[in-house]
Formats: C-alpha cells, structure tokens, sequence
C-alpha cells in the first residue's frame, strides 16, 4: 500500500490538513476526511456532477481529482456557500421554485448555478440549460431547476453579484 | 391561527418543510450515515450473463491486511431467500437468494462479498478472489428463450416459460366478451407490435445499507433506503432467521427510488449477515456500475396487439399478446408490471371486447421488476400506439378517434374488462381541453405549410389512466398479492396541543411529509408549524401494508384524516365535560372546542383539552387517558387518475434527430393537496417517461451476454437540454372513494409519455409511413425506419 | 468503483517529470486534467503502479501565437476555449471546445490529454489533424517532432508517443489567408462524445476551391477524409461540391456500431455532417451542434 500522503486544503475559509492515500478521490477525502458529506456522488465517473465543488473558484467534479491534488487549493462545497445563517440567493430559489426533490443532486446544481451566474449574470432558460448540461437530476425533469436558476439571477444581480 | 375557513393547507403550494437542510449539504442520505467502528462491504458479481460456479478460492482476500470476512454462497446455511410476494395462479416458483445459487444466471449477480476496513480495501480483496466459472450458453431476448432449444435459466422451472396468464376480458355482468365476433364483424383489423425498451429508476442515489448487529440487546438495526421499510423488516428478519421484533429499520433521506427501492434484494441480506457475524457495523454503498447492473430493470415487453374496428372508428375489440421479458429471475413482484400491461390496455375506451394472453420469460439479464408506472406506461404505449394506428387506416383523426370511443363522464363506475373499475374521471373533457390547449387545429394546419418547407412536424395525443391506491386488501388476496393495501397512522397531540403524526411512509423526495403536515393541519385546524411528522423508523411508525410509491399519499393521507376524526371527537367529549356542556352542542372548530352559538365565552383551545386528557383528573366515562388514535386505513377501492397529452415535435430527417416544440398536459388526479408539488412530480414522472422513449436503454449483447449500457456514458439519462419545458393544465375529478377525494398521481405523467413521443414522430413522418413503434426512439433507429421508407 | 492503489509524484519540472518517465517506464501514466484517467481508475480499467502528476508544471500551459499557434500540453480546454489568441488564429478550434463535455470537464481537462487519450469521439485529435498540427515529444533522450497523422496513425485509445515521452506542445501552422471553417457534430446529448463529427477548413479563390482540410471523428480513429478533400479541391464551392465531398466523407469515414448507433447511421451522418460544415464554412459562418 501507497504511504499516506499530508494535503492542505483551505476549505470553506479554512485551512484544513489531512492525509490521505495518493488514490483517495478528492470527493472521498471531503467527505470522509473533512466530514463535509454535502458532496454527494452519483456516477464516480464525471457524467452525474452530484460531487461538484468549486476549486479555485471554478466548478470541477471531486470525483475526478485525487484528494493529493488539492494541496494548496481553496475549495468550496455546499456547506461553505451560506453566510452563517443566511442562504446565498441559489439556495433560497431552490426552495422558493422547487427545484429539488429528493435533494441529491442539489448541493451540486447550487453550486453549478453559481458558477453559470458569475459568468452571465442574466441567462435565458436556454442558456441555463446548456450551460448546466452536465449536471444530472432525475426528480424534476429541470423545469423547475431553470426556474430557480433564473430566479436566483436576478436576486444576485440586484445584491450587486453574490457569489 | 385568526380566520376560520376551510382548507387552510390543502389545496395551498405551501414551502417544503424538507428543504431546509437539503439546499444546505445537511441531508443525510445513507452513504452519509457511519458509526463508530464500520467496515465496508464490497461484491463480486458475475461478469458471465449464464455460469457455473464451480467454487471460489478466497484464501488471497482473506489474507490480506484489513479484511475482516468473505462471505460466499457457503456461508448461507440457515439463510433464506427473499419470496416472489405476487404470485399469480400458474406462476412457476421463484425466489431472489442472496448470491447466485452455483450458478449466475446474470451480468451482476452477487457471487461473494468481501468485507474490509474501506470501500478501497474491500475491492482490492475483489480483485484476489478466484472463482472457477464454467461458462454456460446464454439468452438474452425474449423471443429466442421460448425457442426449442433454449438454454434453460432455472432448471427447476423445466423452461423459461414462468406464466402464461389470460385476461379472458370479462365485462360488467361477469361474462366474458365475444372477441371472435368482434374480429368477424370488423370493417378493419389493424395490427401493430411494439418493443418497448429496458429501462429504470436509475436513481441518483445508488442504493446502499449500513447494519448494524447489537450484540448486547441482540438487535438488528437496517439503516437503509428501502421504500418499504415494513415489508422489509418482516422478510429480512424470515430469510435472517430471526425474530422480527428484533429487527428495526432506519431510514435515511433517500436519493430517488422510482420504485426500484421497493424490492428486496440479495445486499439486504448479505449486509446484515456480515454484521451479525462481525458483531459491527457493515457499510455497503452500491457504486453506479454496480446500480446499473444490478438494481432491477423494467418495462422490457414485446407486445403484439389487434384491433378490430368498424368504418365509423368504434372500437369493437382488441387483443394482445404480451411477452414480458422478466429477466433471470422473478423478483420481488412477480410479473406484476406486465400483468398490469394486460389489465390495463384498455384505457380510456370502451371496449367491449378483450383478450389478452400474458406471458413472463426468463433471460439472462438482470430482473425486471418495480419501477415508476409499474406496467401502465407500457399497456398506454401499446393502445395509444394502436389508436393512432387505427385512425391513420380509417383516415379518421386521431383526437376524433379517441372522441369516439371514450367512456363518458356519466359512465362511472366503469367496469373495465381488464378487471378494474374505474372510479372516476371525465376522459373527453381532458381530452379536449388538451387540445384546445396545444391549439390543435392551428397546429395541424402549420404542419402543411412546414412541410413544404421542409420541416417535419408532427403532433402526438396520448390519453391515460392511472389505477393507483393499491387497494382493498381483499383484492390483493384475489390477485394472489401477498400484502395487504392498507397504510396506518397514529396522531398523538402532546399537552401543548401540538400534534405528532407517524406515518409508514416514506419520503423520496416527493414532500410526503409537507403534503401529510398540510392533511394534518386542515383537519385538526391547526397551524402547520404545530405538526410534526415523524417517518422512517419502524420501532415508531405503522406498519404499512403496501409501503411507499409515488401514488400512495393519497392513501395514506386517508389514514391521517381518520385518525384526527378519532382525535376530535375525543377532544369534544373531554371538553364538553371541562365546559359543562352536552357533548351534542360542542363542536371542533379552528383548532377549539366550543359550545355552538357561545364560541367566544365558552371555548377551549385544543391545548386546553389536550393537558386535561394527560392530567386525566376528569376524563369522561369510558375515554383513556391522553389524546393520540391510530388509524390503519384499507382502500375501499383503486381510484384512477386520468389525463391527456400532446407532444409536438419536430423531426430532422437527414439525422434523426426530434427536437421538442410543446408538450401539454392534462391530468387529472382528483383532489390536490399541494400545487407546486403535484407539478413537480408531473415533471419528474414525465423525465423518466420520456427519459425511456428517446434516451434510457439497458442493451444486451446477444453474442456475448454482456449488459453494454454499464456506464452513465452509455445509459443516456435525459439531461436538461433534452426535455422542453412543460405546459400543465389540471381537471379535478375527486374521487368518490376516498376521503379527501385523493387519487394518487406521483406517476401519472409518465404513463402517456412515450406514446404521445411516439405518435408524434410517426405523425411527422406520415408522408414517409414510419411507424416508432420500438422505445427508445432513438436517432439511429429513426433514421434507418426513414431510410428504409425511402425518406 | 476506487483506484487500486498507486504511487505519485508531482513533478514541478519538465526535467522531473521526464526522470521519473524514464524511471517507471510503462508502469506509469501521466496524470493531467484527468478527466479520462481519473474515471478509467476508478472503474480500475486502467492501473498504473505510479502516477505522475503534470499539473505543477507550470512551464507546461500556455498559449503563443507568435507565426504558428503553440498550446502547451497542459493548457486547460476552459482556457483554450476562452482565448483571443486561438480563436484568431483558428476559429475552428473553439467551436470544436464548446462541444467538449461540460464546463467542469473543461476547467480540468487538457489539451496534451485529450490528443493522448485520443478518444476516437474526441474532437480535437481530428480537427488538429486538419490543421496539419504537430506535437511536440520529450523525453530524457531527447525531442521529437510528430505530426498528427503520424501520432494517431489509425489507432484508438493510444498513440505512437512512447512510454517515456511526455507529449509538451501542440503547434498548429497559420492558417491560409481568407480560409473559412465549419464545424458540425452529432451526439445524443448535449455535451456527450459525438456519433460522428467532422470540422472542414476551405479556402477559395473567389467561388473555386483552393484547399481543403477535413477531419471527422466518431469512428473507429480520427482521420482525414482524403476523398472528400479531393472532391472539393478545384472545384466550385456549392451544392454539387459539397454533395460529392459529403459522399467521399462516407466512403472515408471508418464507421463502427454501438449502442449509440449502428454504423450504416454513422456513415450517413459523417455526410449530413459534411455538407452542412462545407456549408456553415462557405457562408463564413460557424457550426453548432447538429
Ligand atoms: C462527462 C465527460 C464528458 C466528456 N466529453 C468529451 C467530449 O465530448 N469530447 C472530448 O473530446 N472529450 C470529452 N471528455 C474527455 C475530456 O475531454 C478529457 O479531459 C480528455 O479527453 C483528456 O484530457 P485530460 O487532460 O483530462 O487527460 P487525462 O485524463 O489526465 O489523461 C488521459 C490520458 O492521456 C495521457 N496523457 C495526458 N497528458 C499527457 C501528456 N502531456 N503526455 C503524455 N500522455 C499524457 C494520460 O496518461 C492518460 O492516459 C469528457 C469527459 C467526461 C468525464
Ligand atoms: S459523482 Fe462525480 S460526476 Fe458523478
Ligand atoms: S432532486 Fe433528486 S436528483 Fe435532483
């Protein structure tokens, strides 16, 4: 067996150390090892986006990375996207416009929203649904998720772009 | 709490009480659940789709660092299998075990486990187990296993054949109908055969279990995600050999489940063996290969119909024959879905005169079993398909057809010859309001105008009906259904007059718990913050009979009525006495007990009552101390939901390729308890509609026995680019026969689905004369139906 | 579905990682974006005893366009996609990206990964064929220059590059003065590899065709489609051209059958696609999603 590996990954604002094997996905690593069981996993091969975070800001799928590659880099999971007890603006519309069921592709939608509005502060349906292509839900045939999507939009762009 | 009207919560869109933590990263779903001290389980499945086991060297797994046991079919003595609970007259036995029976009859059924300190460790002691397989010869289409010469899948059954079963289409006055006089005296026999593809739940969340054996209290707790937790713990407990009270099952926020949660499987077992002989707790999380394979399938049918029908439209008869391809072996229901198909093909018509023969095959695939619509969507792709059929031969139009031969609104309760009495409904006013919706007329006079410019568009109608609230006890027994219809619920108000309601169900994601809060606060009058609903632990909750499905709310919303009935009443004897008044002048009224006509100077809240009822210092004669009642309601009959829709599509004939223009719905589920719900589920039930008749697809290998959709780069789930966006309109037709006027919906829109999909595309290509008569509709195949009609 | 286990390094220098090729030999893989190794390991189909991780060199992403375009191996697709740089040079390059997967697979996912994974599915080993691109190789003996072709050959899921070679750098030629592009695919889903694929680079002389370079993916192997390209090359840019192209795409076009499509399909799309591209590329305008 590989030796366990030291990583630092701030998380959340936070700086956190853990050590893992080479091979732990980072997606098992967050949530095994960081406790952060937000991140779900739907495929373990990149087609579901239920694992999504963002690292560095940008949206990638965790289970796709090894845990080794995070040393030294920020990532944001579900968990890390309220302010204290206040919802960020996609969290809010998710429940306001239905846009969850079961919830187990939701903290990866959240997120996946954020980043489509941080790059187009004023997407049309069709946008949202290209853009979003690569997250999978089975409960609610998306209407409501683009809904939700939209919704949050505007609530960000009036706040002057949450993110 | 200020005004008194009816109805505060249903009725109303009210915010999901379950989201809170969702949206957050705060669920907690089962793969999220781990206590002290758990290892991890993984499993060997066959990679052969037919082989004998002819042993399994485990010394390598064994030895390695961190494994804590194999477990292998050896270890099974005293170990029970899971029963086939519908078992049909005529049904050869059948049962689910725990790993394959010396020999793997399927791509992914369980030959060993392994369990190890990770999920990691645990399948690197996969890879050093060494399983000596004699490769058998395979079957993997239904057609080819009834053949001579078939490789025979369960020895036992003599041949593949499981049931063949005839609906002999018995009418209202329990005769049969006359089907040869009907073809005799047909103007037209239009036939059609259908191959409706493989396809599930494919939940987002795979399935999983963490047991956990109490060696001190000699327990065993099943943390898992089951839809039937009930039915679960009495069947798991038999094949464990142990006594059901020992036995409770936890259940965690469920990821999805589309009915494939409702069966029992061979990991229910494998997993609580392992604990109870690690005396720990055992993880096993399905991974998605693993879910694909061995997470049942459904639908696959082969289905050939004939209608026969006089020049004027009027259906005189039809009949079918229906290969249900069951897979390796019966699992938990039977072959309930296609005889389902056969009860339900009927639909909407009135259609005097019915056969249809039902027949279960065994293939080397996995089992098909439980999965969202449950036989219907395939029973309304095969009779829509065939209406359209049959306008196209009468060059009548299709609505016109479906106008013609509906049964009326006056006409209830409709004894269906496929057996089911249909409660309620108002088939044409849906109809017409679906049309009328779509602009049907308009649209069909584009169609011309498009042609021409080279856009092909074509617009499909799909009507259905939905039998749902599995029902009365008593007719499961007579379907030889080993479970009863019922759903209980206890109701207990605490001295504060707030109320805690228990369910058996169990929520997946389609707010049962708002939607049974909403129930619970309309009838005890009381603010919805003030009720809890406590689900998903079998030491506190029901026993339900049925357990969990889309469109079991409506039964077990009946159950929470009831029970508050119990509770008012109560409330009102005990506060007669507090107020010194005749019980028969007071009344429950916006969550108060008051003396009629003195409401504002005589009146108790129910908190009132409720600390009196737990101090018990003077209770009337005859009443118990504290305010709680149990309910356990049995269905007085199915109720049927009902609808249309229109899809309308635009088919590119150099590739294939439909692209959505509208898709309008018209559904009737009787009462609705909470909008945006309801709207929800509509959406999410059509996803997995049309999910099925343009994407899903398990496919087989027939050289190899190989499932070739083992990816979710290969099983193409809809994504949000796939579907349109969906226009809903709604008809309420309460039923009579539940309280409330329920009917269940959580499937509904999946049941039209792939006909209207379909009927759309061959209403696009009717200048070519392509028939979509096979699901998934898939490019490839459209193309070549195109390129064979010379398109 | 978790990796058997493994070894890693992260080299940070070209130099480093090039010691620890030659060390490991075919025992190892390189690990850039990921986002086909990392699912191979996963479902442990691929199990290298050591990893050897490019992302920390540095010196291994970047995009010039100095003459030739020249992309380090392990630009992200995100980036590539979103550059002023590559899109002047060769428009056809960031429409083929926009068609790569999802935004997240692209924020991951390289260049250098996607022509040495080369997927037969995948977009760029074709279109860098059309642009007669070449890669650069290195390893601790030295440098190689191969052209695409050359690279692929007609092979799927692997290349010529040796098991020590690290591939550093895709160089594209300029473009021809006034040549056009069209780009057309077909997949089931939006974001999915595609059945069939093609980006078409004309350049006309007024209405006649003076060059023309096709490349299709979503066979058996990425491949020019020299008979199409023969059909076009002198002839008048229209219907009549592109028809004949479209069938010499076919005839060229090493379809296959999955469960996605059978092959006969594959052929017929290859054509569709091919004269739509020659189309979107006469009309100066881009392709899409077919
Ligand atoms: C859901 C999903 C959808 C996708 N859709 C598409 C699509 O539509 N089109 C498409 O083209 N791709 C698609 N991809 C694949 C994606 O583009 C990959 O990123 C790409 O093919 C490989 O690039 P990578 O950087 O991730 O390489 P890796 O996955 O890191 O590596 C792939 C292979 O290349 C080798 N390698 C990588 N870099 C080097 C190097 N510099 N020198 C030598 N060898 C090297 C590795 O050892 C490995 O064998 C998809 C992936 C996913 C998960
Ligand atoms: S779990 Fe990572 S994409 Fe599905
Ligand atoms: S809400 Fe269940 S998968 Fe999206």
């Amino acid at each position: 067996m590989a030796e366990n590996m030291s990583v630092v990954i701030n998380v959340n604002g936070a700086g956190r150390a853990v050590s893992v094997e080479p091979r732990k996905t980072l997606a098992d690593a967050i949530r095994e090892d960081l406790g952060l069981t937000g991140t779900h996993l739907g495929c373990e091969h990149g087609v579901c986006g239920a694992c999504t975070i963002l690292l560095d800001g940008e949206v990638v799928r965790s289970c796709l990375m090894l845990a080794v590659q995070a040393d030294g880099a920020e990532i944001t999971t579900i968990e890390g996207i309220a302010d204290g007890d206040d919802l960020h603006p996609m969290q809010s519309a998710f429940s306001e416009y239905h846009g969850l069921q079961c919830g187990f592709c939701t903290p990866g939608m959240i997120l996946a929203g954020i980043d489509v509005v941080s790059r187009n502060p004023d997407p049309s349906p069709q946008e949202i649904r290209e853009e979003m292509g690569g997250n999978i839900c089975r409960c609610t045939g998306y209407q409501k998720i683009v809904e939700s999507v939209q919704a949050a939009a505007a609530v960000m762009s009036a706040e002057g772009g949450s993110a | 709490m200020t005004t008194t009207q009816e109805n505060r919560w249903i009725g109303v869109s009210a915010p999901r009480r379950e989201d809170a933590p969702l949206i957050r990263g705060r669920g907690r779903y089962i793969a999220d659940i781990e206590p002290a001290g758990t290892v991890h389980m993984a499993i060997l499945r066959s990679p052969y789709a037919h082989a004998r086991i002819n042993g399994i060297d485990t010394a390598a797994a064994e030895a390695l660092d961190g494994v804590h046991c194999v477990l292998t079919a050896d270890d099974l003595e005293g170990i029970g299998d899971f029963p086939t609970i519908w078992r049909l007259p005529g049904q050869k036995e059948c049962t689910t075990p725990a790993f394959a029976p010396g020999k793997a009859r399927y791509v992914g059924e369980p030959v060993a486990a392994v369990v190890a300190d990770s999920r990691y460790l645990a399948e690197d002691a996969l890879d050093l187990l060494d399983v000596d397989y004699e490769i058998l010869d395979h079957v993997v289409d239904v057609e080819a296993a009834l053949a001579d010469g078939a490789p025979v899948i369960n020895e036992d059954m003599g041949d593949n054949t499981i049931i063949e079963y005839t609906f002999p289409g018995i009418n209202a006055l329990g005769v049969a109908g006359d089907i040869d006089g009907a073809f005799e005296e047909a103007d037209e026999i239009v036939s059609g055969r259908f191959k409706v593809g493989r396809y599930s739940g494919v939940a987002l969340e795979t399935r999983g279990h963490v047991a956990e054996w109490d060696d001190l209290r000699q327990t065993l707790t099943l943390h898992s995600g089951s839809q039937v937790a009930s039915l679960l713990r009495t069947e798991l407990a038999a094949a464990l050999g142990i006594p059901e009270t020992s036995v409770r099952i936890l259940t965690p926020n469920i990821g999805g489940a589309f009915g494939n949660q409702w069966d029992r499987y061979p990991e229910d077992i494998l997993v609580s063996l392992a604990s109870m002989k690690l005396g720990r707790p055992v993880k096993w999380i399905e991974d998605r290969r693993e879910a694909l394979q061995a997470t049942v399938h459904g639908r696959e049918q082969l289905q050939e119909w004939q209608l026969a029908a006089s020049s004027d439209g009027t259906v005189l008869g039809l009949k079918g024959r229906v290969l249900s391809d069951q897979g390796a072996h019966l699992h938990s229901v039977g072959i309930g879905p296609a005889w389902v198909t056969g009860a339900a093909a009927v639909n909407q018509y009135k259609i005097a005169n019915y056969h249809c023969d039902v027949v279960g095959v065994a293939t080397n695939k996995t089992p098909n079993s439980t999965f969202r619509g449950f036989g219907g969507p395939e029973a309304m792709f095969g009779i829509e398909r065939m209406m359209d059929k049959t306008a196209r031969r009468l060059g009548i139009d299709p609505a016109e057809l479906r106008r013609r031969n509906m049964i009326q609104a006056d006409e209830f309760p409709y004894f269906s010859p496929g057996g089911a009495v249909y409660d309620s409904g108002n088939y044409p006013a849906a109809l017409e309001k679906a049309l009328e919706a779509v602009e049907y007329d308009k649209v069909r006079e584009e169609q011309q105008s498009l042609r021409d410019q080279g856009v092909y568009r074509g617009i499909g109608i799909s009507s259905y009906i939905h039998v749902s609230g599995f029902g009365p006890s008593a007719i499961l027994g007579i379907l030889d259904y080993y479970t009863g219809g019922y759903e209980g619920s206890t109701v207990k108000i605490d001295p504060h007059g707030r109320a805690t309601l228990y369910t058996g169900m169990i929520p997946m994601g389609q707010g049962t718990e708002t939607t049974l809060a909403q129930v619970a606060a309309d009838h005890l009058e009381i603010d919805i913050a003030n009720v809890r609903v406590v689900w998903g632990d079998t030491d506190q909750t029901p026993y339900t009979g049925f357990g969990s499905a889309g469109s079991r709310s409506n039964v077990a919303a009946v159950a929470v009525i009831k029970a508050i009935e119990e509770i008012k009443a109560k409330a009102v004897r005990i506060g007669a006495g507090l107020l010194e008044a005749d019980p028969d002048d007071v009344a429950y009224a916006d969550g108060r007990i008051s003396v009629k006509g003195a409401e504002e100077m005589r009146s108790l809240s129910l908190a009132d009552v409720a600390q009196q009822a737990y101090w018990a210092h003077k209770l009337p004669e005859g009443d118990q101390p504290t305010l709680e009642a149990t309910y356990v309601y049995d269905p007085a009959n199915f109720t049927t939901a009902c609808g249309t829709h229109v899809a309308v599509v635009d088919v590119d004939i150099d590739t294939g390729k439909i692209d959505w223009v509208k898709y309008v719905v018209v559904d009737d589920a009787g009462t609705i308890i909470n909008p945006l719900l309801v709207e929800g589920q509509i959406h999410g039930a059509l996803s997995n509609g049309l999910g099925g008749a343009m994407l899903e697809e398990f496919v087989y290998d027939e050289e190899s026995g190989q499932l070739l959709s083992s990816t979710l780069m290969d099983y193409l789930v809809p994504s949000f680019t796939d579907l349109p966006d969906f226009e809903i309109h709604h008809l309420v037709t309460p039923s009579p026969h539940t309280e409330g006027g329920f009917k269940g919906m959580g499937e509904a829109g999946c049941f039209p689905a792939a006909g209207a999909l379909a009927n759309a595309v061959t209403d696009a290509l009717s200048h070519l004369g392509v028939e979509a008569d096979q699901t998934p509709v898939t490019p490839s195949r459209l193309w070549s139906l195109i390129d064979q009609a010379g398109g | 579905m978790k990796p058997a286990v493994f070894d890693y390094s992260a080299p940070e220098s070209i130099a480093e990682a090039l010691d620890l090729l030659a060390e490991h030999g075919s025992g190892a893989k390189v690990l850039a974006g990921g986002q086909s190794l990392v699912p191979m390991l996963n479902f442990r189909l691929a199990r290298p005893a050591h990893l050897i991780d490019v992302n920390g060199v540095d010196s291994l992403s970047y995009i010039s366009a100095n003459g030739s375009l020249r992309i380090g191996a392990m630009t992200r697709l995100t980036a590539i996609g979103e550059s002023g740089d590559v899109a002047g040079a060769h428009p056809v390059i960031p429409a083929a990206v926009a068609q790569i997967g999802h935004r997240a697979i692209r924020n991951r996912g390289t260049i250098g990964g996607s022509v040495a994974h080369n997927d037969p599915a995948a977009e760029l080993p074709a279109v860098l064929m059309a642009l007669d691109a070449e890669v650069t190789a290195r390893s601790v003996d030295g440098e190689r220059v191969i052209g695409m072709q050359d690279l692929i050959e007609d092979r799927l899921f692997e290349t010529t590059l040796g098991d020590t070679e690290l591939l550093t750098e895709i160089r594209i030629p300029a473009a021809a003065a006034g040549s056009t592009f069209g780009f057309q695919e077909f997949a089931r889903r939006h974001g999915d590899f595609a059945l069939a694929g093609v980006a078409a680079v004309i350049t006309t002389d007024g209405s006649t065709i003076t060059q023309a370079a096709l490349g299709a993916f979503g066979g058996t192997h990425a491949t020019r489609l020299p008979t199409a390209e023969a059909a076009l090359v002198g002839a008048e840019t229209g219907d009549a051209a592109f028809a004949a192209a479209g069938a010499g795409a076919a005839a060229d076009f090493p379809a296959t059958s999955d469960v996605h499509g059978t092959a006969e399909y594959r052929s017929h799309l290859i054509n569709v696609l091919t004269v739509r591209a020659l189309n979107d590329a006469a009309g100066q305008a881009g392709g899409g999603n077919g």
